[in-house]
This record gives structure tokens, sequence and C-alpha cells, in this order.
């Protein structure tokens, strides 16, 4: 069974603002991650297939059950830790953590149990006691995860869990994710305007922008496509530039490096031609793997229509 | 596992088990809310700063029971300073503060925190959550309105020499008491939710859940006494001589000479009507809100 499916999706707001494009898209359970610019249609993505958005037109199933209709049914088996803050002060995190379960429809006595569980998981400990203002940031993320997470299902939806986090704490939260996601079996689906953070937790990659799907494939695939190889030489970089360009190659100049797309294996051979050809010194020729932030840059800029959500 | 726990710096990891329990569905997670509002409302399990006007308050409610209760213990039940009916006259104004302090609590914690994601992404609905609000709002002003009564009737039945001639004496009033007390209890709860989730802002709630209580008694008062038989039907825009009149309705008592619902001289039937059609309105105005609220 598909983990979620969408069928032309599209979301409006007003007449101006087109949120989702029918956007059709069928995901298998794993890790996925969700990528777009700000604006590009995850948040509200994420909050359709939770039920907590009407779509304008179109569909959508998650775990077999129709978001819109049968949402109380869906969501007990669902998790949704949001982008924004979503904790109440006054309360403990032990106790908060305690009732969200309850709310999902698990019976009090489990609940607890699997509260003081689950933020043991998170890493919260004596401190679950206190009352969540006193937290700091990194806390309240640990707690939303928790209260995502305490219910066990089987899927959750995580929208920028590493929102306003130290680097440390990223690196926390994204070891967490990674280990809920591969070790419990749960699918994960995190949106993220980092691809950096994708790459390392996420297994598929889903890139939306402007409301529309750009791609679905897993994350090798993406990576794939992204090797290039850095040449450094002793001599004129410019007059080897003007030939690999001549021969078809994509070149770019960084500092006194030439980066090089590798179309196929071929490229190796023809870089080390030329250079010899030109009597040029190969100094070296290193294999580099590109962010996959560098091959969505440039959809992204040339849709300056991205909409707000 | 040692990899991962080295590479998960402070976190332990004690082994994740699933859980294989009861799912129990939106009618738990309905009453669980219920229930954890229920406790909210008197402050339990927050801090003791939020305790304190919840339960002063209540605490209110219940002096005129007590002092009723002092005097019947002193002049062995002879004197029946406070009837039924009148209970309600005496604490309106605490149940109307209870109303204002703690109903943008109610409603309005979860929007200012927006924690309403969180609920809503969870095993119930929209409606399910502002019903379970309302529902355990008004079983906490039934804490105000009915529990008083409640304990002075049966204090006036023990204060009797003949407990069996005071039943039968005073059966009828039970049914009346209770009917009193939810239709008190669901009026002021719905009319003050409505008004309070109409925003986060917990001093603006504050302030218009009083008003719509206190101001609208005076400005009924004036318009009952100088604008002519039109202006006897502003009585049922005050909720306090509304649910007064209501009272007189359900006890069949006679209202006193100088009160406005004498002068108002009304039919009694209007005033539950009345009562009633408030209470259903207040209750779409909440379902309103919580249909189109963004979460």
């Amino acid at each position: 069974m598909a983990l979620l499916e969408t069928r032309e999706l599209t979301k409006r707001y007003g007449t101006i603002v087109t949120a989702l494009d029918s956007l059709s898209i069928t995901l298998e359970p794993g890790i996925i991650g969700l990528v777009g610019a700000n604006g590009a249609g995850k948040s509200t993505l994420i909050k359709i297939l939770l039920g907590l958005l009407e779509p304008t037109s179109g569909g959508a199933t998650v775990l077999g059950l129709d978001a819109a209709t049968q949402g109380p049914e869906l969501r007990q088996f669902v998790g949704y830790m949001p982008e924004h803050d979503c904790l109440p002060g006054d309360v403990s995190a032990t106790e908060f953590v305690a009732h969200m379960a309850q709310v999902n429809g698990l019976p009090k006595a489990a609940a607890r149990e699997r509260t003081a569980e689950t933020l043991r998981h998170v890493g919260l400990f004596e401190e679950r006691y206190r009352e969540i203002r006193g937290y700091s940031t990194g806390m309240k993320q640990r707690v939303k995860l928790a209260q995502a997470l305490v219910h066990d299902p089987r899927v959750m939806f995580l929208d920028e869990p590493t929102n306003g986090l130290d680097p440390a704490g990223r690196d926390e939260m994204l070891d967490l994710v990674r280990r809920t996601g591969k070790e419990f079996g749960i699918s994960i689906i995190m949106a993220s305007h980092l691809l950096g953070e994708i790459e390392r937790v996420c297994e598929h990659l889903v890139v939306i922008d402007g409301g529309k799907l750009l791609r679905s494939a897993p994350i090798g695939d993406f990576t794939g496509r992204t090797q290039v190889l850095a040449v450094e030489i002793e001599g004129d970089a410019r007059q080897l530039m003007a030939r690999l360009i001549q021969l078809g190659l994509k070149v770019k100049e960084e500092g006194r490096l030439l980066l090089i797309g590798i179309e196929d294996d071929a490229v190796y051979d023809q870089i080390r031609d030329t250079v010899a050809d030109l009597g040029l010194g190969l100094v070296r020729l290193e294999q580099r793997r590109q962010n996959l932030e560098d091959l969505f840059r440039t959809p992204a800029a040339e849709e300056p229509n991205v909409v707000a959500v | 596992m040692s990899s991962q726990s080295d590479s998960a710096g402070s976190i332990y990891d004690l082994g994740y088990r699933h859980y294989d329990g009861a799912r129990l569905g939106r009618r738990h997670a309905v009453l669980s809310l219920y229930f954890y509002t229920l406790r909210g409302a008197f402050g339990l399990g927050r801090r003791t700063s939020s305790k304190i006007i919840p339960i002063a308050i209540t605490i209110i409610a219940f002096i005129p029971a007590l002092i009723q209760l002092g005097i019947a213990a002193i002049a062995s039940g002879v004197i029946e300073l406070i009837k039924p009916e009148n209970y309600y006259g005496y604490v309106q104004v605490a149940v109307a503060l209870f109303c204002a302090a703690v109903a943008p609590e109610i409603v309005g914690r979860d929007q200012r925190t927006r924690t309403l994601s969180l609920y809503f992404s969870r095993a119930l609905q929209r409606r399910d959550y502002a019903l379970a609000k309302l529902a355990a709002f008004t079983t906490a002003l039934l804490l105000l309105t009915l529990l008083p009564q409640a304990v002075l009737f049966f204090g006036n039945m023990l204060a009797t020499n003949d407990t069996t001639a005071f039943l039968r004496d005073n059966w009828r009033q039970v049914p009346r008491i209770v009917i009193g007390g939810l239709l008190i209890a669901s009026l002021m709860a719905s009319l003050s939710l409505a008004i309070a989730c109409q925003t986060p802002r917990r001093s603006y709630a504050t302030v218009a859940v009083i008003a719509v209580f206190l101001v609208t008694t005076p400005l009924a008062n004036i318009f009952v006494r100088e604008a002519g038989s039109i202006g006897h039907y502003a009585i049922l825009f005050s909720p306090f001589d509304l649910l007064g009149g209501t009272m007189h309705w359900l006890f069949d008592s006679k209202p006193d000479r100088e009160s406005i619902v004498y002068i108002a001289d009304l039919p009694k039937l209007i005033y539950p009507g009345a009562a009633l059609a408030v209470t259903a309105c207040a209750t779409a105005l909440i379902l309103r809100r919580y249909g189109r609220i963004a979460a």
C-alpha cells in the first residue's frame, strides 16, 4: 500500500495565490524529504494531508484513508510536528505530552507510560516535570517531536524540525529523526528548505516549487546527477575552459579551479586529453559531490512568482 | 547500537518499543479533552497562581448557601432567607466573573500558543474540539450554579427534624433546581465562550465578557423603564435579567415589585424560550469560529 497519494491536489488562497497546483504524487513508505523554497507549498501540502486544510480541488489519501473525510481515524496513526511554536507554557512536558497522547486515542495509563518513554527517547530527563515556558528552543523542539511520536504513529510529518536550533542542536535533531525513521520503521515526511539536512536523513526526495511537483526520486538519483570534477591546472585555465566548452561540457570557474559536470565517464578522458593537447600541467583532478542546493538554485531563481503560504 | 549512541551525543537510547495496545479513537479523544479542560478551568495541574482566581470565585458562590445553613442551624430551619429561585440572583456576579476570568483561558490559550494545530491533527474534528470545550466549561459553571443549591437543599433537609416531611414538601424543587442550574450554566458558558473564542488576546476577551454581562443589565433597565412597551423586550438582551425571568418561570414565583422583570411584564414563557435561543446562537457562533480558524 502506498504511504500517501494525492490526485490533482490544488489549493488556492483567494483568487491570486496558488499554493498547490494540481499536484499528483504517490509515495511509498520510507523517510521522505520534501524540499522547496520558502512558500513553495510544503506546509500547505502537509496541512492538507493532515486534514487541517481543505483543498480547493483534488484529493489525498494517507495510509489508504481519505484525508478530508476520514480525518479522525487517519490521524490516530499520524504524528505532526508543526514549524511554528505550538506548546503551552504553563504545563510540564510530561503533563502536556500525556494529554496529547490521550487526544490521539491512547488510554490514560498507556499514555503516561508512552510519554515517559518518548520523552526519554528525545532526550528530556528531569526537566520534563518543569513548566515548558522555562525550556530552551532545543528542548521545546524535542517536546514537539515527542508529541508527534508519543502515540507510535505509522507516519510522521515534520515541518522544518531544525527550526531555530544551533548547529549542535541541529545535528542531534537530525540524528533523532533519522533513527526514528530507520530503526523504528516509522515513515517520515520531513519538509525543509535546507537540502543538506534532507540529504543526511532522507531516502527519497520530493521537490516542489510554486506548488508544482518538480521531481520525486530516490535520493541517490539526485546526488548522482550532482557529481562534478574539480580540476586544478598549471597554466591558463581559461584556455582549457574554452576548449572544454567547445566539446560541449558544462564548465564553471571557481577561483583557481574549474568545476566540470560529469555527464558520463568519457568526461575524465576528455579532460585528460585536452589538458595534454594544450600542454598544460594537471595538478589535481578530483571528484566532488555538489550540494543538492546548487541543483535547484536555478529553477527556483527562474520562478519569481513563488507564492507565500 | 554503540556507534549510534556515540553520534547521538547526550541522547540515551534505552530502546524504542512500538505500541500495540488499544487505540480508543475519537470518543476517547473528546472525553480526554473534556476532562483536561475541566481540570484546567480550576487551574488543576497548573501553577498555583492559575488556581487562585477560579477557586476563590467558586468559594464566593457557596457563601449564600453557607449563610443560610448557618441561620437555619441557629433558628432551627424556621427562617428561609434564601429561596432556590433567588439563589441565582445572589451569585450571578460571581458566575459572570468566573466566566470573564476563565473563558479566555479555555478557548484563548490554545489559539495564543497555537496548540490548535496539534489538536486538529489528532483523532478529533474541529467541531468535536469546540463542543468538548463548551461541555467542559458548562460543567465547570454547574459547580457554581448547581452545587451550592444542592448543598443548600441537603443542608436544609438535614436541619429539619422530619426529613420525610421535608422531602414531601420540597421534592418538586429538585428537578427545578437541576434544570435551572443547567439553563444558567449552559447559557453563560456558551455566551462567554462565543465571545472569548473570537480572539487569542486574553485581555480583550475578559473585558468583552464582563461587558456583555454587566453593562447590558443597566442598559436593559433604562430601556424597560423609559422606552415604553417595545422597550420592555430589551430585557431579553440582558443575560442576568433573562435568566432571572427564566427562574421565575421555572419556580413559578412572583418577581419582586421593584425588579425589571416585574416592570417588563412579558409572558413568562418568553424567558426560557429566549434563554434557549441565546444558548443555541452562541453555540453556533463557537462552531462557526472553530470551523474557520486557521490551524
